[in-house]
């Protein structure tokens, strides 16, 4: 049997994901926790890039791995840089929260296993003949157009939000 | 004989999103900082995403939606954190913190 | 002329709106002046109404127009005019015009002389409209409406407690009997679907009534007993006598008017108006006869031991107004009638002369007046006139109809209610001369008020003097003298081309009575007897009448409290509704309240423990979520099935 290289490939990206994501959880420096997990999103994209879905893998890395990343370190920046995450501390909220979490991950992992899963097919062509972007565009532009006016005023709304709310006021004071 | 199938499982990849999602979620659950915390929302975010691009092309009726949808999640995602950044920075002005702990006005 | 009948009560509207415009400080002479005039000319009027009755007998006589539709229901306003309301017309139109004449004199320099004029002509046109009704609904406005006028009459002197205390208890323990009124016009309505009388009685007489399957018969008893029971309240009869004595808290001209002569007698005039319904419910027919007999006896014999004045003659009234019931009730239509208007003559009187009397004294109180024969001839004569007539002597009025209803009594089969009203009749001969003989003969008991006693000028003298003619003579209406006029002028109304009612009934309503000569004579006796009594115990000042007082105590001191009635009432309803509300009470405090104290305890504790689970911690928030998640994710997993195994 032959190796497909696709599915090692997806192995080991899903390996470095997990281990961004842990490292995200056991770094104490804030700082360092905003760079890993620039790693996740970045394996995340990839994930995308091996199903086919090649303009939401590039979209990923651009509002992702960039933009937010970028923003969450101005956001520590602009805060208290110098923060720290205490050690961890064995109290009750933790442990609930951490057995919580398991027995939640071990019923769906029980549940994805459990279940019977369509193929997919290797040659199935979800993009109509043409390229991905082409069609997600087009599909954006008239199939889902009233949503994207919607989503492009929720931005607006959140910008000016964002910039009023972060705002000096002296006034208040 | 069977049609070839995809080369990566479907539950693997379910998987991937499963065990990001619980990270995420314990992240959100646990860890001080407001920044981290809305950190692990996303990577929340990003699992449920993995899962709308599998679907997309692993489902039942394979399609462009899931992706779309993602799209959308993706920009929603992005104001969120805008506004939520935003709101800690104006929360740490006035309250000169960051950490989840000190923000308790709703104590009894 | 009939067709002007609506004029009889035009005129003190009239009167009472001119009135209203005048104003509270409108001269005294304009107010009585107008008052009377206006009044006299109804009283002119009617008698033509009277005349004109009479002597057409089958003319058509109910004037309506149509007033609004409910569904399917017409209901209509206007007048109608028969004989039994053409005499009740004369004689409040007189007796109106009388009273009214009187306190001009009686309610000189009062502050509210306008005012009390103005009541007295809403009093008259509701009285004469309350007549005049076509149908039940109208009657039920007016009656309400005339007792309203007492209400505000009674209450006139505001001022004093008392009389703001009898205004209240008149108007509620007469709502009493207006409430059942009511619900027995209602059952009448939905039984017959209509207030018609006409229609009613010849649907009672028919035997068409019908209400939720119930029979006709008892329709009728019902309907006629809760009829009845708003004339028990008008007309002050047992057990709801209570409210007239105190009403005489009033003006006395008030006392003459509303509370002797016109209102109360307004409850024997519905029975005798609806009377087709009474004869076709034998049961409530009964039920008055009894009722009436024994408010008789028992009024009078209440009155044989009061000190005041006005309570006296007010129990007198009581006493009467029971025997025009079980006139009535025995079947003696015409007879009751007859008496209603003898006594609204000779009580009006007795009332208007004691009126002058309190006006001279400035006392109520017999056991301060005595003499006044010497001081005041002409009330000492009127009043003389009116005590015998109530007593039954011959030939003043009073005796020709109490003669007729205990004859008729006993005739009709009832010696029980003939030995009640026979007992009854030595009581009011008693105690009448009591008052005649304390109040004007023997010796002045107060030298300072007796000085000052004085007649009451023409205005009051003029009244008595008609009203001691007719209290004379007014008997003659209906003896065998004239062949019994007045019985045939009221049975017209039952004659063929008039009446809706079937032929029994008519036979029963036309019954008459023969003269029994025998009879009249004990009556005439047991009368003199009475008055001879009196003589006895108060001509001369003596110690007779202590003793007697004091030999019978007893029964002397029952009779004094009022057979303990209004006590009786106090304890039973008044405490009893008392002792109820504080169990009531007790309940709602303890049981009730403590209830919902403990729903809010409860509320309160768990509250205060739940509030320690706000921990204003997001992330503990955000752990129980998660936690809630997990377990309905595991629920829908396990139900789904095939995950665990």
């Amino acid at each position: 049997m032959s190796i497909s290289w696709p599915l090692v490939i997806f192995y080991v990206i899903a390996l470095l994901t997990l281990c961004c994501a842990v490292l995200m959880l056991s770094f104490r420096k804030v700082i360092y926790m905003a760079l890993t997990i620039g790693g996740v999103f970045v394996g995340c994209a990839a994930v995308y890039f091996l199903l086919g879905a090649d303009f939401v893998g590039v979209a990923q890395i651009l509002i992702y791995a960039g933009a937010i990343t970028i923003l969450i370190m101005f956001a520590i920046m602009l805060t208290n840089h110098e923060a720290a995450e205490p050690p961890l501390s064995w109290n009750l909220k933790n442990v609930a929260s951490a057995v919580g979490c398991v027995l939640l991950a071990v019923v769906l992992l029980l549940a994805v296993r459990s279940t019977n899963w369509p193929g997919g097919g290797a040659t199935t062509d979800i993009n109509g003949g043409n390229t991905n972007p082409i069609v997600i565009g087009l599909m954006l532009f008239k199939q889902y157009t009233i949503p994207f006016e919607l989503v492009s005023v929720l931005l607006i709304v959140a910008l000016v939000g964002a910039v009023i709310l972060a705002q000096d006021r002296k006034e208040d004071e | 004989m069977a049609p070839a199938n995809f080369p990566i499982p479907t539950g693997s990849l379910l998987a991937l999103g499963v065990l990001l999602f619980c990270i995420g979620l314990y992240g959100a659950l646990t860890k001080r900082n407001l920044i981290i915390v809305l950190v692990s929302i996303e990577l929340m975010l990003n699992a449920a995403n993995i899962n709308l691009v599998t679907f997309s092309r692993l489902g039942v009726a394979p399609s462009l939606s899931g992706q779309v949808f993602s799209l959308f999640t993706i920009t929603v995602a992005a104001a969120e954190i805008a506004v939520g950044l935003a709101l800690l920075i104006a929360v740490f002005r006035l309250r000169r913190t960051s950490e989840v702990q000190d923000l308790n006005v709703h104590k009894w | 002329m009939v067709q002007y009948a609506w004029l009889v009560p035009l005129l003190p509207l009239v009167a009472y709106v001119f009135l209203l415009f005048l104003g509270r400080k409108a001269p005294e002479g304009i107010v009585a002046g107008v008052s009377v005039v206006l009044t006299a000319i109804s009283f002119v009027i009617s008698l033509f109404v009277f005349q004109a009755v009479g002597s057409h007998p089958n003319g058509n006589d109910t004037y309506v127009f149509h007033w609004l539709t409910v569904g399917s229901r017409n209901f209509d306003v206007g007048f109608q005019v028969t004989h039994l309301n053409a005499l009740m017309l004369v004689i409040v139109t007189l007796v109106s015009a009388l009273v009214l004449l009187f306190s001009k004199g009686y309610m000189h320099r009062d502050e509210r002389f306008p005012v009390f004029y103005q009541y007295l002509n809403l009093f008259v046109f509701s009285m004469l409209a309350l007549v005049l009704s076509p149908n039940l609904l109208q009657l039920y406005i007016f009656w309400e409406m005339v007792g309203l006028c007492s209400y505000l009459l009674v209450g006139f002197w505001y001022f004093k407690p008392e009389a703001a205390l009898a205004a209240k208890k008149s108007f509620i323990v007469t709502r009493i009997g207006d409430t059942g009124m009511f619900a027995g016009i209602i059952l009448l309505f939905l039984a017959s679907g209509s207030f018609d009388y006409s229609t009613i009685f010849s649907a009672a007489t028919a035997g068409t009534l019908s209400f939720h399957g119930m029979s006709s018969g008892t329709v009728a008893t019902v309907a006629a007993l809760l009829i009845f029971m708003g004339a028990v309240g008008k007309s002050a009869q047992f057990p709801l006598h209570i409210w007239l004595p105190d009403a005489m808290e009033g003006p006395t001209p008030v006392s003459a008017l509303i509370h002797a002569a016109t209102m109360v007698a307004a409850g024997v005039y519905l029975v005798a108006r609806a009377y087709p319904l009474f004869v076709s419910a034998p049961a409530a027919l009964h039920t008055v006869a009894w009722i009436g007999g024994i408010t008789a006896l028992l009024a009078s014999l209440i009155a044989l031991t009061q000190r005041d004045i006005k309570r006296v003659i007010a129990y007198s009234t009581v006493s009467q107004l029971g025997y025009m019931m079980m006139a009535l009730g025995v079947g003696a239509y015409a007879y009751g009638v007859f008496h209603l208007m003898t006594h609204a003559f000779f009580k009006a009187l007795l009332f208007l002369a004691a009126g002058s009397v309190i006006h001279a004294l400035d006392t109520q109180d017999l056991f301060e007046m005595g003499g006044l024969r010497r001081k005041m001839p002409l009330t000492t004569y009127t009043f003389l006139a009116g005590a015998l007539a109530l007593a039954g002597i011959v030939p003043f009025a009073g005796f020709w109809s109490k003669d007729d209803i205990l004859g008729a009594t006993l005739a009709s089969g009832h010696p029980v209610l003939y030995a009640f009203g026979l007992l009854a009749a030595f009581c009011t001969a008693f105690y009448i001369f009591r008052v005649f003989f304390l109040a004007f003969t023997g010796q002045p008991r107060d030298e300072a008020k007796y000085e000052h006693a004085h007649e009451g000028g023409w205005v009051m003298a003029v009244p008595l003097v008609i009203l001691a003619a007719f209290a004379t003579l007014a008997g003659f209406f209906n003896t065998p003298l004239n062949h019994h006029g007045l019985e045939r002028y009221l049975f017209a109304d039952y004659a063929a081309p008039h009446s809706a009612a079937g032929t029994d009934v008519v036979a029963t309503i036309g019954q008459t009575y023969p003269e029994n000569i025998g009879l009249m004579a004990v009556s005439v006796a047991v009368g003199l007897f009475g008055i001879l009594v009196a003589a006895l115990f108060y001509w001369r000042p003596g110690k007779g009448a202590e003793r007697a007082a004091r030999m019978f105590s007893l029964p002397y001191q029952v009779s004094f409290h009022k057979f303990f009635v209004d006590e009786a009432y106090e304890w039973f309803f008044v405490g009893g509704g008392k002792r109820l509300a504080a169990l009531v009470r007790w309940f709602d405090v303890y049981v009730l309240d403590g209830l919902v104290q403990l729903l809010g305890r409860l509320g309160s504790v768990g509250g205060r423990l739940l509030r320690f689970s706000q921990t204003g911690q997001i992330q503990t928030y955000s752990a129980w979520a998660t936690v809630g998640l997990l377990v309905f994710v595991a629920i829908a997993v396990f139900r789904i099935g095939g995950v665990f195994g």
